[in-house]
């Protein structure tokens, strides 16, 4: 397996969110890179990957290209299971989705994303500094499916010690039991991927902690772009560069037209 | 009970939507008419209007463009993910803000997934020109199940934990049967909803082809229902085989046949996303949000609204290279003999 020498940032993204996913798993997928990374497993270790769209498709082959929408044409074509909304996340309610895939704008310590605005809360609510397009079903697969796999670009004001608005809950405020004390479902958020990183959650604090570097960053170089206080796993290992192949996937089998994954 | 945020409705009450329906005709009787008659029949100033689709698919574009030519007043817009449908609604209220006015929106998300941010959302909410509840997209859609289900409220889970219960109508309660925190989200009755559709009969009977999006559920839920489609066919057709029907008559008050009436957003079977069409057009609001100036977005509304009688106009000013492109590329996504 040759290394890739010109990856770009999202390529490295797609490849280490598709390693997270297992073989066989059910996993509710976004819009964007969630999308590339659920298709890039489907062509390397995770062939029996089943892709649930909120629009409602369940188990698409998605053998005619790259969806640009979750209620995109192709998401519907050879589905095993294509009703609305409120099937897909009535399924994904009653534990169907192992995994889902979740973004925000701002993420904290504890998983926790804010997708919905930026600036003065509660206050300004009706007045945002920024309006951001909202929760769609993020806050949904936050609180039903088993484990989630959050995505969110590495910046040290979108690692944010308090959030403007909480959208998609994580691991709340990280007491024991916090999410099943609130009537939620699922363990939560399992790992982060960034531009710079994978990270878990430490077992009992529920705090983000770091696990692998990407190529060219250090744990110090990490801590310095996180705005909050980031924990560090005894074994920080460095994450491979994608290989040759995982970027010709990505490149000429996935995202040829560069819809979601930028070459620059 | 946590939440004590005051209770009230948008729409209909539970009660109301009850009430309408039992005075309402529901003769099998032919309900084609044209768009603008269906319009000004139905929609009226400071309605709670559904829109029907999914983001920039199957959008009722064609019913919003002739809405925004009638013109309307303190609207509040209800829907899940939704793009083009608020988007020219909104747009009009920027460019002609005495002809158009949006009060209130309910939302989940609006936005054009790879096509971009909203423009219109952005202005509208950061200059606080109108009031916003946010919900998820479980959310919504539950809230017009529950309306649909002649219920006042289902229980969800998702709008535990996080602000969307601090800033919305959702009650926080103690399950009566497990003990454990269980969320409640009013009903969803509009007054009137907005769907376009595959197919439909005289009568309204609908078949939808790829995502339902919450397109039954609004129909059921509503007061009343406008359905736009690209194919009008026999009632014996539709009826062939009973359980392909989605809709059924009596939720629907007025069939119009629109044929590309979801463009540029797309409709399964039938024709794709014009990408570049919606990006042009997001690009006539956007430098409104800078301070520039809305000429340009008005003079996109003269010519392609205003200064059209009706929708098929509007698709007739279209080249017919991108057109049939988009027909193309949807006809690769479904492949059918014809």
């Amino acid at each position: 397996m040759t290394a890739s020498t010109d990856y770009t940032a999202q390529e490295i993204i797609v490849v280490a969110g598709s390693k997270v996913l297992e073989n066989n798993k059910i996993v509710f997928v976004g819009t964007g890179l969630p999308m590339v990374a659920s298709l890039l497993a489907v062509l390397t270790h995770a062939p029996g990957l089943i892709p649930v769209f909120e629009a409602g498709a369940v188990g698409p082959p998605l053998k005619r290209g790259l969806p640009v929408s979750v209620g995109d044409s192709k998401t519907f074509t050879g589905a095993s299971y294509l009703q609305g909304l409120n099937a897909a996340f009535e399924l994904t309610q009653r534990g169907f989705a192992d995994f889902g895939f979740i973004g925000g704008a701002e993420v904290d310590m504890y998983g926790n994303l804010n997708s919905t605005m930026i600036g003065s809360f509660p206050d300004g609510y009706q007045k945002p500094k920024v309006r951001l397009p909202g929760s769609g079903g993020a806050a949904d697969m936050a609180a039903s499916c088993e484990r989630t796999i959050l995505i969110v670009p590495h910046d040290k004001k979108k690692f944010s010690e308090k959030l403007t608005y909480v959208t998609s809950p994580g691991h709340l405020d990280g007491s024991p039991d916090a999410r099943f004390k609130a009537g939620m479902q699922g363990k939560g958020p399992y790992r982060v991927i960034t531009t710079k990183g994978i990270f878990d959650f430490e077992e009992k604090s529920k705090r983000m902690r770091l696990l692998q570097t990407f190529p060219g960053e250090t744990v110090d170089s990490i801590k310095a772009a996180t705005g909050f206080e980031l924990l560090v796993a005894d074994n920080v290992s460095e994450f491979k560069a994608p290989t040759v192949e995982e970027v010709r996937l990505i490149r000429e089998e996935i995202d040829p037209t560069g819809v979601f994954v930028k070459r620059a | 009970m946590e939440n004590s945020a005051k209770m009230f409705w948008t729409g209909l009450s539970p009660d109301e939507a009850r009430a309408a329906l039992v005075t309402k005709d529901k003769s099998m009787r032919d309900k084609r008419m044209t768009l603008k008659d269906a319009v000004s029949k139905f929609v009226k100033n400071g309605d709670n209007v559904a829109i029907g689709g999914f983001v920039d698919v199957r959008q009722p574009v064609a019913t919003t463009h002739e809405m925004v030519r009638q013109g309307f007043k303190d609207l509040t817009l209800s829907f899940q993910s939704a793009g083009l449908g608020p988007e020219f609604l909104a747009g009009a209220m920027l460019a002609r803000p005495d002809h158009c006015s949006i009060k209130r929106i309910e939302l989940a998300y609006w936005a054009h997934e790879a096509f971009g941010l909203s423009p219109a959302w952005r202005i509208l909410a950061e200059n606080s020109m109108v009031e916003f509840e946010d919900w998820s997209n479980y959310n919504i859609s539950a809230r017009f199940k529950a309306g649909a289900m002649g219920l006042p409220f289902l229980p969800t889970r998702s709008p535990l934990g996080g602000d969307i219960t601090n800033t919305s109508r959702t009650k926080i309660v103690d399950c009566p049967f497990t003990g454990r925190k269980i969320g409640l989200v009013p009903a969803s009755n509009p007054n009137v909803g907005l769907l376009h559709v595959q197919v439909a009969d005289m009568y309204g009977n609908c078949i939808i082809r790829g995502s339902l999006g919450t397109c039954v559920e609004i129909a059921m839920a509503s007061a009343h229902t406008i359905v736009t489609c690209e194919q009008l066919v026999s009632h014996e057709l539709v009826t062939k085989n009973p359980n392909e029907i989605n809709i059924p008559f009596a939720a629907v008050d007025a069939v119009v046949h629109v044929p590309f009436g979801a463009y540029p957003g797309a409709c399964r079977r039938h024709y794709y996303f014009s990408s570049d069409y919606i990006r042009k057009f997001l690009a006539l609001i956007a430098p409104i949000a800078k301070g520039g100036s809305s000429d340009a977005l008005k003079a996109w509304y003269d010519e392609h609204v205003f200064g059209v009688a009706n929708f098929d106009e509007f698709i007739a000013k279209m080249p017919a290279k991108q057109l049939l492109h988009d027909q193309a590329v949807e006809a690769y996504n479904y492949e059918a003999l014809a």
